[in-house]
């Protein structure tokens, strides 16, 4: 749960970072990449039952793809439709904030009226096994199979920022918008970009959703969504190895929550320690860092 | 029931322009009114209501509900060629605060006699007070609360077919003390009233006073399809048997999951899970689950009358009755019988079913009315999971 918290904190990271915008229909690009996923299982790859060997990597990429380029491409609409015109116009943060909240109760209803309001539960993919057992614990081919695959997304991303032109790009922008301009970079492009980024990773973080859950529902995506901000917060916004650290840590934080005090004080647990982490250090266990040069 | 407004409206519209024809033509007027007037004569007409959600996230609860009191509406009217019975809908979603609204409507329509329904007690405790105003008698299949009959004390409108939430408590108490046997049992909940209440309050609070101990108790958050706090706590308590309080969707997902991470207890649960839905989300975790519901679910292979009803409303509805869809029957055909036996208009028929006792020809159980307008029986029926489908398992009547 903590590295799909943590995929969905760096679209809020990478978004803020660059714009200074908490972009709270976030949780609907999540939420529409698990639709996706869901609807490709059963509609367009018309899987009927479980699969195994080949097979099995097959459609689980062919959904990573689809749930990927589903979110990705809402995130860029979503940019082009509604931010861009906003920031043209020099508006307010503020009023981007109430853009977000609106497309974010848009993009719910839209769901539920066109889907409905009861979950939908699609075929499941492959039978969850428990691999081995770690510290006491017995770990499942499924948990282990969405832990890897977002980590290795969240070390492609970090490097993709860190070590490429575009990425330079979102850093130079992150740390001096009009600076960056003057030398060059195409501002309306980092942002795309920066967009583009987020819904890939937020789609992937849908599918992996789907795979463990196997189930959705129109608002799904609310309390992932404010989870992962918190986690965002949590290791320093506009940080994106922060949001990783912190994405992992309110995924094992809760897990620990729960093993102490029992499943209903999970959510507390989690949040008193945000609390006082932030009175520690406000601005995140690792600081706002997306736009500082690292030689 | 938007419809049926507009189609006052355009009847309203179709007369006047009826009677401008008339000022210009008399004759023609005067045939068309004679031919229309005939048939009322031989086939009398009344309408009953079915009143409960059908859109909203209940709408499957009240669908079966309204099948069921079509199915026996279509059955009466097929017997009966003197009196024609329609059944009128008024959607509420199930919610408290549109029930009063959505009641002027069928209030105000002195065609409907009697209702079917409300379908939950939140709606049905916002407009007893308006029913018993108007004298409309009520005969809900599914609403459960059990202080309902005395929201309005001394009141005549008010019955329903199946007992209450405290009756289902007590059944499952009977059923686990002297039929499944557990030596410990784990209670979840998800927090809603009916969940926690039934789970926490009812339950658990009977279940102190036996040999079967609780090892754990736990709630989930509906809004979150994570509930692996739950299940993990369940797993290290490693009861014989789980009780979840809440509805079929959260019940689905939470059997799934225990049974992903390995606990094998028996998974039971109440008449909120009793639903397709219920199978159809937990898959295979669903077999051999076992929910407990005061109503009487009818299957096509259900014995004697139960099983007729089945085939009969698979004929006309096209799929197979659900929760309710057996009280649903007992209910309109409470209300038909009393039409058919002359009580055709409203006091006549809340005086009759006041005056109900034993209801005979009432499938889904002894139905005999008490004073309050409650049911005399406490028994409630268990059913399980098999190949993909509820099986009955057993009556608490009969242990």
């Amino acid at each position: 749960m903590g590295s799909i918290y943590a995929l969905i904190a760096l679209g809020y990271t990478l978004v803020y970072g660059v714009l200074r915008l908490i972009n709270f229909a976030h949780s609907e690009i999540f939420a529409l990449g698990i639709y996706a996923s869901a609807f490709a299982i059963e509609g367009w790859l018309g899987v009927t039952g479980t699969r195994t060997g080949l097979g099995l990597v097959g459609t689980l990429l062919a959904l990573l793809a689809i749930s990927m380029l589903v979110s990705g491409g809402a995130a860029l609409l979503m940019e082009r439709v509604a931010y861009r015109p906003l920031r043209r116009r020099n508006a307010p943060r503020l009023t981007a904030l109430i853009t977000a909240i609106g497309i974010s109760l848009v993009v719910q209803e839209f769901l539920a009226l066109r889907y409905g309001r009861s979950k939908i539960t699609p075929q499941r993919l492959f039978e969850k096994e428990s691999l081995f057992t770690f510290l006491g614990e017995e770990v499942r081919n499924d948990k282990v199979l969405v832990f890897v695959a977002a980590i290795v997304l969240m070390i492609g991303l970090d490097q993709f920022v860190r070590r490429s032109r575009l990425g330079r790009g979102i850093r130079a922008t992150a740390q001096d918008a009009e600076t960056a301009q003057l030398m060059g970079i195409n501002i309306d492009r980092v942002v795309m970009l920066t967009f583009l980024l987020g819904g890939l990773l937020a789609g992937a973080a849908g599918f992996f959703n789907l795979i463990f859950f196997e189930s959705a529902r129109f608002n799904i995506g609310f309390l992932p969504g404010i989870k992962a901000f918190t986690a965002a917060v949590l290791g320093g916004i506009g940080n994106v190895r922060g949001a990783l650290l912190g994405g992992l840590l309110l995924g094992v934080l809760e897990k620990y929550g729960a093993a102490l005090f029992g499943g209903q004080w999970t959510d507390v647990f989690a949040f008193v320690v945000l609390v006082l982490v932030l009175l520690v250090r406000p601005s995140g266990l690792l600081g706002e860092t997306l736009g500082r040069a690292r030689a | 029931m938007k419809h049926s407004k507009f189609l006052r409206i355009g009847a309203v519209v179709a007369g006047l322009s009826l009677v401008a024809a008339a000022c210009g033509d008399d004759d023609d007027a005067a045939t068309t009114d004679d031919t229309n007037a005939a048939p009322s004569e031989e086939v009398a007409e009344y309408s009953i209501a079915f009143v409960g959600p059908l859109t909203g996230d209940a709408a499957n609860l009240g669908i079966f509900i309204r099948d069921g009191a079509t199915a026996a509406v279509e059955q009466f009217n097929e017997e009966h060629d003197d009196i024609e019975i329609t059944l009128e809908e008024f959607d509420t979603q199930g919610d408290p605060a549109q029930a009063p609204t959505v009641a002027a409507d069928y209030v105000n329509d002195d065609s409907i006699l009697g209702l079917v329904g409300p379908a939950f007690s939140g709606e049905t405790k916002a407009v007893l007070p308006t029913l018993e105003e108007n004298g409309l008698v009520m005969v809900s299949a599914s609403a459960t609360n059990a202080t309902l009959q005395d929201t309005v004390p001394g009141g005549k409108s008010f019955h329903r077919v199946l007992a209450d939430d405290a009756a289902q408590a007590e059944g499952l108490v009977k059923y686990l003390t002297t039929d499944l046997q557990p030596a410990s049992i784990a209670i979840i909940h998800d927090n809603s009233e009916y969940g926690q209440g039934l789970a926490v309050q009812q339950l658990a609070t009977q279940l102190a006073e036996t040999d079967i101990e609780i090892v754990a108790t736990e709630a989930i958050d509906p809004d979150s399809e994570d509930y692996s706090a739950a299940v993990n706590t369940v797993k290290t308590a490693n009861p014989e048997a789980i009780f979840f309080g809440g509805y079929y969707e959260e019940a689905g997902t939470l059997a799934k999951q225990l049974k992903d991470e390995g606990v094998e207890a028996t998974f039971i649960s109440a008449d909120g899970s009793l639903d397709l839905g219920f199978i159809e989300s937990a898959g295979d975790a669903a077999e051999g689950a076992q929910i407990s519901c005061p109503c009487n679910l009818a299957t096509t292979n259900s014995p004697g009358a139960l099983g007729e009803f089945a085939t009969a409303y698979e004929e006309i509805i096209g799929s197979p009755p659900g929760t309710y869809s057996t009280e649903a029957f007992d209910a309109a055909n409470i209300l038909m019988t009393g039409i058919a036996e002359g009580a055709t208009d409203r006091a006549a028929l809340l005086e009759y079913v006041e005056g109900l006792t034993d209801v005979t020809y009432a499938i889904s159980k002894d139905v005999v009315f008490a004073e309050t307008g409650n049911i005399e029986a406490r028994g409630i029926f268990l059913f399980e999971v098999k190949d993909g489908e509820f099986a009955p398992l057993v009556a608490t009547d009969d242990l």
